[in-house]
């Protein structure tokens, strides 16, 4: 049997698909095109792939559609491909379930890069029922979540009550995109719409756990739309 | 929107069938299948009326029940409802009130404004020039009046004729007009002739060079000239002016005279004249001053069979000074029959009103008395001649007249004077002695002389305080149009006149340059006297307010329509727009008198001039803002069309290259055609990128949707995105302790640092140190991007910022450069409120700057 994970590619441009699949081919994965919105819900059922690649511009039908009733029975990682300047429609995605994103025009490493981090959080949840582990180590940041400790190069870092659940979230869901919203409600709470605060507990972070704060490694910012863990360094 | 036209049907007598031939036409049309609506007709009309009816949709009557119940025509109704063609009956009734318009033709006038075909009848005794002339056959007041304008403009007038035995016999009660009825059948026939003459002319101006002045007063009879005046001016098809002098014996008009004087003066406005008030010692000079000027041929006047007094015995009369003043006009004089008692009535009142005590005025009297006749007995003590006595006393009564106000104290004065006088200094002294014969001369004498310089003293005063009312006036007329010329703006303007109006007046005012209905909000400016202004932005005045907008007349309190409003509202019109609405508080019961609306009329025609300027000059920058934009879109259409030339053609050449010599070309060269076809590939993008950010600004405001962002946060971003794409740069980024939030468009300011970073490693070279630094410099988030490589050629910088540089003047090095990034940087930071700016630094190496507002983001977004 074929041990190849199975990526269901959503595109209607086909010079795009094709050098999609070209890459993906060559790296070990097996690969279904889908070319409207129709065909990719039909093969999801069908298929059951491993993970999703969504164009949002399809011919038939919205692609927030085509997501929204994917996620009404499957877990599927998706991942939204998207163009530039559609920040709006990107955190929608996300809030709608959506795992990644990748924008246009993007290189191959930083695709496989979004791949490998998605395939691996869904592996993470299904093969582990307790995904509580105790720590996480990213370069020279380690969370030890027993503890409640953050060290930097072995060196425990102070943070406030609240700068410590805001690592916690994030490093639970290292390499994936959070949008400030779902920050937001994961912190404070539904009805409060504290943006400013979340920056400026994040600039906090920032400045305790990075080198240079305009050079952040191991949180980035994603303009529009959120903060990222990186899940490698 | 195209006003609906209105056809009348025209009789002389009730019973002639008017409404039987209305509702007849309005069966045939609405069988042709027009949408016929009955709006009114009365309640019981004929059997055969009713017949007609049959079938044609009706609105309902309107029920009144409050002062007493009746059924009015429902014009909100009809509005709401908006017929092709509804049928009123009556144009000439008045409204009950509670209603809004007072008459009926008002109602009618708003249903032609918003395009509705209107039927209507009317008698030829409610046309309000002819109302006169049918008075004086039938000796009945008609008081249901129509302005003749209304059936002038009316588009068709069918005239109902009928035999007046006919008339007779089929309706027996109709007895009232019997007698008169052929001479109101030739009012009628003449009035629909003259109808048709208006209208056969091809030309509405009035191309005659006749131009009639009627000049009026307070006297009721003043009502028959401007009638008159009225039906020749229509007759001859001329303009026509009606003129009041306003002199010194206005101020003395009792609440009546002035009431009938604005009565007269709203009758002008109704029959359409141009009303002028004039102010003058002589009427018959004013009048004549102003007809040389304004071209008049005739003049009309009323005469009254005043029998000369003894004050006018040496005044000629109006006419006839008229006439000598003016020596190529027609004078027309028009006999003024009103009953006399009346008028004496009037006058009584009016010295009554005139006569006032007041104990501080007749202590400066006294005073002054006493002093005079001290000074007399030393006078006399020193034997000065009783003449000079006499001149002494004269000499108190003008300085009472002076120092006092009204006649009343220099009167006095002068009988007290002859009488203290003829008491103290005359003999025999220390008692009265008036019948001696040289007393008695000098007694005469005196009396006269006192009371004449009396009277001309308060004259002079009056007059000087008249003429000071009057200066005033028109300097601030002249100040407010001076204000007006150099203020900018619209709320500039509107404040302005608002506080003018509101000094004047003294009453509150609120200011309207957009419709209510359309979310026009209104300048309110409120008297510190008044408190509770916020009846005038109620639901009800606002609807006023927009009434005056929708139908371009004034309205509310003291006119005829929203008679319950609580200001007066009148429209600032300019070429047939409205452009604003000045509503003024009449609070209380106190209506605006006539002088108060002229001069509400003339700053509104100041107002209005000025609004007009500021829409011209707003236009003209608009249009200036357009084509700058214009010029900006072809220069970056230029650019753009000649930097993706280069980059398209290497792509195009190279992947030909490899596939036309697939087999000739070693591995090496293939490679290099590759990554050239890369790297120009990944030049597209960026540049496509830059030009997707442009469309992000906002085509019409060059505004951009601002959301608070965290500066650094974004600065890291764009350094991120350098670092990918150039890994070994050498790049030293600083960021504030402080953390910066900036309103912006997160993804553009991106954009604008990385072509400002792309930019100095094109110039300096991938070894030299760039430096990206944030900091805050007061209320601003400054970015700076700096470089140690050439710097800017001094030949670039006025091009630096421009998405189109002339050929040649371009140094070859930006051929493919960032060009177009650049400019684009520039139209982002702009629509940001920024500033960019760029300059060399002296160790060498570039620097580029924007700095961003820290306040004034959307919090919206």
């Amino acid at each position: 049997m074929n041990n190849k994970l199975v990526i269901l590619l959503v595109e209607d441009e086909l010079a795009i698909s094709n050098f999609i699949s070209t890459i993906l081919v060559h790296n070990e994965y097996s690969v279904i095109k889908a070319e409207s919105g129709r065909e990719a819900l039909r093969l999801t059922t069908l298929n059951n792939p491993d993970l999703i690649l969504l164009d949002l511009g399809l011919p038939d039908m919205d692609g927030i559609q085509v997501l929204k009733d994917i996620r009404e029975w499957s877990n599927v990682p998706i991942i939204i491909v998207s163009a530039r300047g559609h920040e709006r429609e990107k955190v929608e995605a996300l809030d709608l379930g959506a795992d990644d994103y990748i924008t246009k025009p993007f290189g191959t490493s930083e695709l496989l890069a979004r791949i490998r981090t998605a395939v691996r959080h869904s592996h993470k949840i299904m093969e582990e029922n307790h995904p509580e582990t105790d720590r996480i180590v990213i370069g020279g940041l380690s969370i030890d979540y027993d503890k409640r400790i953050v060290k930097l190069e072995d060196k425990e870092i102070h943070l406030t009550p609240i700068e410590y659940k805001i690592m916690t979230l994030l490093s639970r869901n290292v390499g994936k995109v959070l949008t400030h919203d779902f920050i937001m409600k994961e912190i404070w709470g539904p009805y409060v719409n504290e943006n400013q605060t979340l920056r400026v507990n994040m600039a906090n972070i920032r400045r305790k756990i990075e080198i240079n704060p305009a050079e952040p490694k191991y949180i980035v910012t994603e303009v529009g739309v959120g903060y990222r863990m990186v899940d490698e360094v | 929107m195209l006003r609906g036209h209105l056809k009348i049907f025209f009789g002389y007598a009730a019973g002639v069938g008017k409404t039987y031939a209305m509702l007849d036409d309005a069966k045939v049309q609405y069988q042709n299948g027009v949408d016929v609506v009955i709006g009114y007709i009365k309640p019981n009309s004929s059997a055969e009326n009713m017949a007609l009816l049959k079938g044609i949709p009706a609105l309902p009557y309107r029920k009144i029940t409050d002062p007493k119940a009746c059924y009015e025509f429902d014009l909100d109704a009809a509005l709401e409802r908006k017929p092709k063609l509804i049928i009123v009956d009556e144009l000439a009734h008045t409204n009950h009130p509670g209603v809004r318009n007072r008459k009926r033709y008002q109602d009618i006038e708003e249903l032609l404004n918003v395009g509705i075909d209107v039927y209507t009848t009317v008698d030829v005794w409610n046309i309000e020039s002819l109302n006169d002339i049918v008075e004086s056959i039938t000796h009945v007041n008609v008081k249901e009046t129509v302005p003749d304008y209304i059936f002038d403009h009316a588009e068709k007038v069918q005239l109902i004729d009928m035999e007046p035995d006919e008339i007779i016999h089929r309706n027996e009660e109709i007895l009232l007009t019997r007698d008169y009825m052929p001479q109101l059948r030739e009012i009628a026939m003449r009035k629909a002739a003259d109808w048709i003459s208006h209208h056969s002319r091809v030309s509405t101006d009035k191309t005659t060079n006749t131009k009639l002045l009627v000049c009026i007063s307070s006297s009721p009879s003043s009502a028959k000239c401007i009638r008159w005046t009225a039906r020749m001016a229509e007759a001859l098809h001329a303009p026509w002016v009606v003129v009041y002098v306003e002199n010194n014996q206005h101020e003395r008009l009792g609440e009546e005279s002035k009431k009938i004087l604005q009565s007269n003066v709203e009758l002008a406005e109704q029959l359409g004249a141009e009303v002028a008030t004039l102010n003058g010692k002589d009427i018959a000079t004013t009048v004549a001053q102003y007809a040389k000027l304004s071209g008049i041929t005739n003049i009309v006047v009323g005469k009254s069979r005043n029998k000369k007094t003894l004050a006018t015995l040496f005044e000629p009369y109006f006419e006839d000074k008229l006439i000598s003043l003016l020596d190529n006009i027609e004078i027309h004089i028009i006999p003024d029959n009103e009953i006399k008692k009346k008028y004496r009535r009037f006058s009584m009142q009016r010295y009554k009103k005139k006569v006032t005590f007041s104990l501080k005025e007749a202590l400066k009297m006294i005073g002054i008395l006493a002093i005079i006749t001290y000074l007399s007995s030393i006078l006399t003590a020193f034997n000065f001649g009783s003449q000079n006595i006499i001149l002494l006393y004269i000499l108190a009564v003008l300085f009472i007249s002076r120092v006092t106000s009204g006649y009343i104290y220099g009167i006095t004065a002068s009988i007290l004077s002859v009488f203290l006088q003829n008491y103290f200094f005359m003999e025999p002294y220390n008692a009265f002695q008036f019948l001696r014969k040289e007393n008695a001369i000098t007694v005469f004498a005196m009396l006269i002389t006192a009371l004449i310089t009396s009277t001309m003293t308060h004259r002079i005063k009056t007059q000087a305080e008249l003429a000071q009312v009057r200066e005033q006036r028109i300097e601030v007329l002249y100040e407010i149009n001076k204000k007006l010329l150099v203020t900018r703006g619209l709320d500039h303007i509107v404040t302005l006149t608002g506080e003018y109006i509101m000094k004047l007046l003294e009453r509150s005012v609120i200011l309207y340059l957009e419709d209510p209905i359309h979310g026009g909000k209104g300048t309110l400016m409120l008297r510190q006297e008044d408190p509770d202004g916020d009846y005038l932005q109620s639901e009800k005045e606002r609807s006023v307010a927009h009434w005056v907008f929708a139908n371009q007349k004034r309205a509310g309190a003291g006119t005829d329509t929203f008679i319950e409003a609580k200001a007066y509202y009148v429209p600032i019109l300019s070429q047939g727009n409205v452009l604003g609405v000045i509503g003024v508080a009449c609070h209380g019961d106190k209506t605006l008198n006539h002088s108060n609306r002229a001069f509400l009329r003339r700053i509104g025609s100041l107002v209005a001039m000025a609004l007009e300027r500021q829409r011209l000059s707003d236009e003209q920058r608009q249009i200036l803002i357009e084509t700058e934009k214009e010029k900006m879109r072809s220069n970056l259409l230029r650019a753009i069309s000649h930097d993706l030339r280069t980059p398209l053609t290497g792509i195009l050449g190279a992947s030909s290259a490899i596939l036309e010599n697939k087999e000739r070309l070693d591995q090496e060269t293939h490679d290099k055609l590759i990554t050239n076809i890369k790297d120009d590939s990944q030049w597209l993008i960026r540049m496509v990128e830059n030009l997707l950010s442009v469309t992000r600004i906002n085509e019409d405001t060059a505004n951009v949707t601002k959301t608070p962002e965290a500066a650094e946060e974004i600065m890291a971003a764009a350094i991120s995105r350098i670092r990918k794409r150039f890994p070994n740069q050498n790049i030293r980024v600083t960021v504030p302790e402080e953390l910066l939030m900036v309103p912006m468009d997160g993804t553009l300011i991106e954009q604008v640092i990385i072509n400002l970073i792309e930019n100095a490693i094109k110039h300096s070279g991938s070894e030299t140190l760039i430096t990206v630094l944030l900091k805050r410099e007061d209320d601003m988030a400054v970015f700076e991007v700096s470089d140690r490589g050439e710097g800017i050629a001094e030949k670039d910088f006025p091009y630096l910022f421009e998405s189109y540089v002339p050929d040649g003047l371009r140094t070859a090095d930006s051929s493919r450069g960032m060009g177009i990034g650049l400019s684009i940087c520039m139209s982002i930071v702009k629509a940001h409120q920024g500033i960019m700016e760029a300059y060399n630094q002296q160790e060498g190496g570039a620097v580029f700057r924007f700095s961003l507002p820290l306040q004034g983001g959307d919090e919206n977004e």
